[in-house]
C-alpha cells in the first residue's frame, strides 16, 4: 500500500483557517458567529493503462465559536483500486509473481511493465483543528488526525503559533507535528533483500514509524498588491519506511530476471525544504497570480525542485477560471536501482520504486467556478504526466532489448468543491 | 549552497520592517482570492496526490496576509 | 523508546529552540510597538472630510458631544459587525449628545457606496481614502475607534471590534456622557 503520511498537510491546514476567518468574501454576508461553514470536495484520480484509480470524498465543517476561537472537523474517505508497478523490470518474456498475501499469483505479459493489481483499499480519515487568537497579535492552532486503512494506521498531532509584527505586515510562525504510524501488511513484513521464493522471507507481523516535523514560516506583505511567503521545514522520520510490496529484479548478464528480492529502505530519513510563494493581485483587472517554488532535499540523496503557478481570472456573474501549471523534477535516491545484477552482493538498501527515482512531472489544469444557490461551486480538470528517466543502456541483453524500462505515466484528475 | 540559501533567507528577515502597507491599504489582500489558503481542501487533495506519487513532501503554511483586522 | 532515537529527538529540539529564538528575536527587533488602549487624554486631531451627498464633516462641529470616531472599510469583517452595534448606540444615546463619525477607508469608492446601500444606518459617514486623517490618528488596524469626550480629547482607543467587549465599550460611552 502506498505509505501515506499527512503530517505536513496538518500544519498547513492548521494555519489555513487563520486567513479564512479574517476575511469574508466581499460580495457575501459575513458569516454568522456560531454557524457552521461547510466545505465539500470530491477527487477522482485515474491513471492510464489500468493503473491506479482513486476516489476521494471530503467534508469539512468550520465553526467560528466567538471573536477569538474557531474549530474545524474534517472527514475523508478514499477508495483506491487498480494496479501499481511492483518494482520488477520489464522483460521480453512473460513473468509470474506471487501476490503479497501469498494467495495466488499474477502474470505479466512480455514487454509489459509488471503491475501488482492487489491495490484495493478503502481509507477513512478524521481530523480536528482548533484555533485561537491568544491576543491581538498571537495566534495558536492545534489539532489531531487519524487515518485508517486495511493495513495502515496513522495518528498525529500538530501545534502552531504565529505572531504578527510591523502593523501586521509580517507574520512569523512556528509549527510542529508528530505522527505515529503502524503498518500491518497482509502477509506480514517481508525480510529485506531476501528472495520472494525463499520460505523464510517474512519477519514480524507489523512495524511502526515516527515522524517529527518542524515548520518555520515568514509571511510578508510587500505592497498593496503583493504577498510573499518563505518557509523552511525540517522533518525527521524514524522507523519502517520500506514498501513491503515492492521488489527488485535480479538480472543476469543477458538481461533475464530469474529472481526477485524484496526492497529495503533506511530506517531513518531527514527531509528539509525551502519554500517561497508569491501572490500578486494584478490591477486594475483584479486577476491573481500565485507562484511558488520549493527546493527539497533529504539524506537519502533525493533533491527536487517544484514550480507551481495558478492564475485566477474573474469573469462576469461571479464566474472565474483558473489555469494551473506545475513542474516538478527530482533526482534519484542514492539507493535507487532499476534492477540488481546477479552475482553482485545484495546491497543493504535498494528500491526500484520509480517514485524515488529520477523523474520529471508536469501538471496542466483548469479550474472553473461559479455560484450555485449563492454559494461557490468549482470544478477542476487536470492532466498529470510523469516522465521517468535513467540510463537507457541498462536495458541490456536479450532479456530487455528494445524495452522502455522507464515507462511514463499519465493521469487525469478531476476535483470538485462546494462551499456553503 | 544550501547553507548559503538558508542564511540568506534568515538575514533577509531583518529587511522586513521596511516593507508593507498601512492598515487601510489591505483591501486587495483581504479578498478571498488573495488568501494563502483560499481553498484548504484543494490544497489537501493536491498535497496528498503529490506526496503519494513523488519523493518530496510539504513546504506550505498559511498564516499571515489577509485583511489584518482586529 | 530506544536511546538512539531519544538522543536524536533531544538534539533536534535543542537545535530547534536555538533557531526559533534567533528567528523571533530578529523579527521582534524590527517591531514597532504601540499600546492597545491609551488612557492618557490627548486632543484629537481635527479634520474636515467629505461626507455623503456632497456634505462636509467637520470634527469641530461636534465639540460638546461625545464622539466615537471609527475608521472602517467595507472589506473588513469586524467593521461590518460593528455597524449594527454603533447604530444601536446612536439610537440609545443620540439624544444625550452622542454621535458616531464613521470614517471610510475604502480604496475603491464603489465598494463603500455599495456597502452603504446594503446597510442603511444612522451614522455620520466621512471618506478618507488617502488616509490623511488615519495617519494623524496613527491607526494600527481596522477597525480602529477613538472615543472623544465633550472637550474633544481622546479618552479611549480600541483596535478591533470584539462582541465580548460590547458592555465595556458601552460603559465607556456612558462614563463620558453626563
Amino acid at each position: 500500500m502506498q505509505l501515506k503520511g499527512k503530517t505536513f498537510t496538518n500544519i498547513s491546514i492548521t494555519l489555513a483557517a487563520a486567513s479564512c476567518a479574517l476575511a469574508a468574501p466581499v460580495t457575501a454576508q459575513p458569516s454568522e458567529l456560531g454557524s457552521w461553514d461547510v466545505d465539500a470536495g470530491l477527487l477522482i484520480y485515474a491513471e492510464s493503462d489500468h493503473q491506479v484509480q482513486a476516489y476521494e470524498g471530503a467534508l469539512s465543517l468550520t465553526k467560528q465559536i466567538d471573536d477569538e476561537r474557531s474549530i474545524n472537523l474534517k472527514g475523508i474517505i478514499d477508495v483506491l483500486t487498480g494496479a501499481s508497478p511492483n518494482g520488477a523490470v520489464a522483460q521480453n518474456k512473460a513473468q509470474t509473481f506471487t501476490r503479497p498475501s501469498g494467495n495466488g499469483s499474477y502474470i505479466t505479459a512480455a514487454s509489459d511493465t509488471p503491475l501488482d493489481d492487489t491495490f484495493h483499499d478503502t481509507r477513512v480519515a478524521l481530523s480536528t483543528q482548533y484555533q485561537q487568537q491568544l491576543s491581538r497579535l498571537w495566534l495558536y492552532s492545534g489539532g489531531a488526525y487519524l487515518s485508517k486503512e486495511y493495513d495502515y494506521l496513522a495518528l498525529s498531532i500538530n501545534s502552531a503559533l504565529a505572531r504578527d509584527f510591523n502593523k501586521r505586515n509580517t507574520t512569523a510562525s512556528l509549527g510542529f507535528a508528530y505522527a505515529y504510524d503502524t503498518i500491518d501488511p497482509e502477509g506480514s513484513i517481508p525480510n529485506p533483500g531476501v528472495s520472494v521464493d525463499d520460505p523464510n522471507n517474512r519477519l514480524t507481523d507489523s512495524d511502526t514509524k515516527q515522524t517529527l516535523d518542524l515548520l518555520f514560516g515568514l509571511t510578508q506583505v510587500i505592497d498593496r498588491q503583493t504577498l510573499m511567503q518563505l518557509n523552511y521545514s525540517i522533518s525527521d522520520v524514524n522507523g519502517y519506511q520500506t514498501d513491503p510490496f515492492k521488489i527488485l529484479s535480479v538480472v543476469d548478464s543477458n538481461g533475464w530476471a530469474n529472481n526477485y528480492v524484496y526492497e529495503n529502505r533506511p530506517d531513518q530519513r531527514t527531509k528539509q525544504s525551502l519554500f517561497w510563494r508569491t501572490k500578486y493581485n494584478i490591477q486594475p483587472s483584479g486577476q491573481v497570480l500565485d507562484v511558488s517554488y520549493r527546493y527539497f532535499w533529504d539524506d537519502w540523496g533525493i533533491a527536487s525542485h517544484t514550480i507551481d503557478s495558478k492564475w485566477r481570472v474573474q469573469l462576469s456573474n461571479q464566474h472565474f477560471i483558473e489555469p494551473h501549471l506545475r513542474y516538478y523534477c527530482q533526482q534519484a535516491a542514492n539507493f535507487y536501482r532499476v534492477y540488481l545484477d546477479k552475482g553482485q552482493p545484495i546491497p543493504e538498501y535498494m528500491t526500484a520504486d520509480y517514485r524515488l527515482g529520477e523523474l520529471q512531472t508536469y501538471t496542466i489544469g483548469l479550474k472553473y467556478g461559479f455560484p450555485i444557490a449563492g454559494n461557490e461551486f468549482s470544478v477542476r480538470l487536470e492532466y498529470y504526466l510523469t516522465q521517468v528517466s535513467g540510463d537507457d543502456g541498462l536495458a541490456k541483453g536479450d532479456g530487455m532489448a528494445g524495452l522502455d524500462i522507464y515507462p511514463d505515466k499519465s493521469a487525469i484528475m478531476i476535483q470538485s468543491f462546494y462551499r456553503f | 549552497m544550501r547553507r548559503i540559501l538558508l542564511l540568506a533567507s534568515v538575514l533577509s528577515l531583518t529587511a522586513c520592517s521596511s516593507l508593507g502597507v498601512t492598515p487601510w491599504e489591505r483591501d486587495l489582500l483581504a479578498k478571498p482570492e488573495m488568501q494563502l489558503a483560499d481553498n484548504p481542501m484543494e490544497i489537501g487533495f493536491d498535497d496528498h496526490t503529490y506526496f503519494s506519487k513523488e519523493g518530496s513532501s510539504g513546504g506550505g503554511n498559511f498564516a499571515g496576509g489577509g485583511c489584518g483586522c482586529n | 523508546m530506544n536511546p538512539c532515537i531519544y538522543n536524536r529527538i533531544r538534539s533536534f529540539f535543542i537545535a530547534v529552540s536555538v533557531v526559533t529564538s534567533l528567528f523571533f528575536s530578529t523579527t521582534i527587533f524590527a517591531e514597532n510597538t504601540a499600546s492597545v488602549i491609551e488612557s492618557k487624554e490627548t486632543q484629537a486631531p481635527t479634520f474636515v472630510l467629505p461626507g455623503i451627498d456632497n456634505t462636509q464633516v467637520n470634527l469641530e462641529d461636534y465639540r460638546g458631544k461625545v464622539v466615537l470616531v471609527d475608521f472602517w472599510a467595507s472589506w473588513c469583517t469586524p467593521c461590518i459587525r460593528s455597524f449594527p452595534w454603533m447604530d444601536e448606540m446612536v439610537e440609545k444615546y443620540g439624544e444625550k449628545g452622542f454621535v458616531v463619525i464613521a470614517i471610510n477607508m475604502d480604496q475603491e469608492s464603489i465598494l463603500a457606496t455599495k456597502f452603504l446601500q446594503r446597510y442603511p444606518n444612522k451614522l455620520t459617514i466621512a471618506f478618507d481614502p488617502q488616509g490623511v486623517v488615519a495617519e494623524q490618528y496613527e491607526i494600527m488596524g481596522l477597525p480602529n475607534s477613538f472615543i472623544l469626550n465633550k472637550k474633544g480629547e481622546i479618552v479611549y482607543k480600541h483596535i478591533g471590534f470584539r462582541l465580548a467587549e460590547l458592555d465595556k465599550y458601552e460603559a465607556e460611552i456612558l462614563s463620558l456622557l453626563p
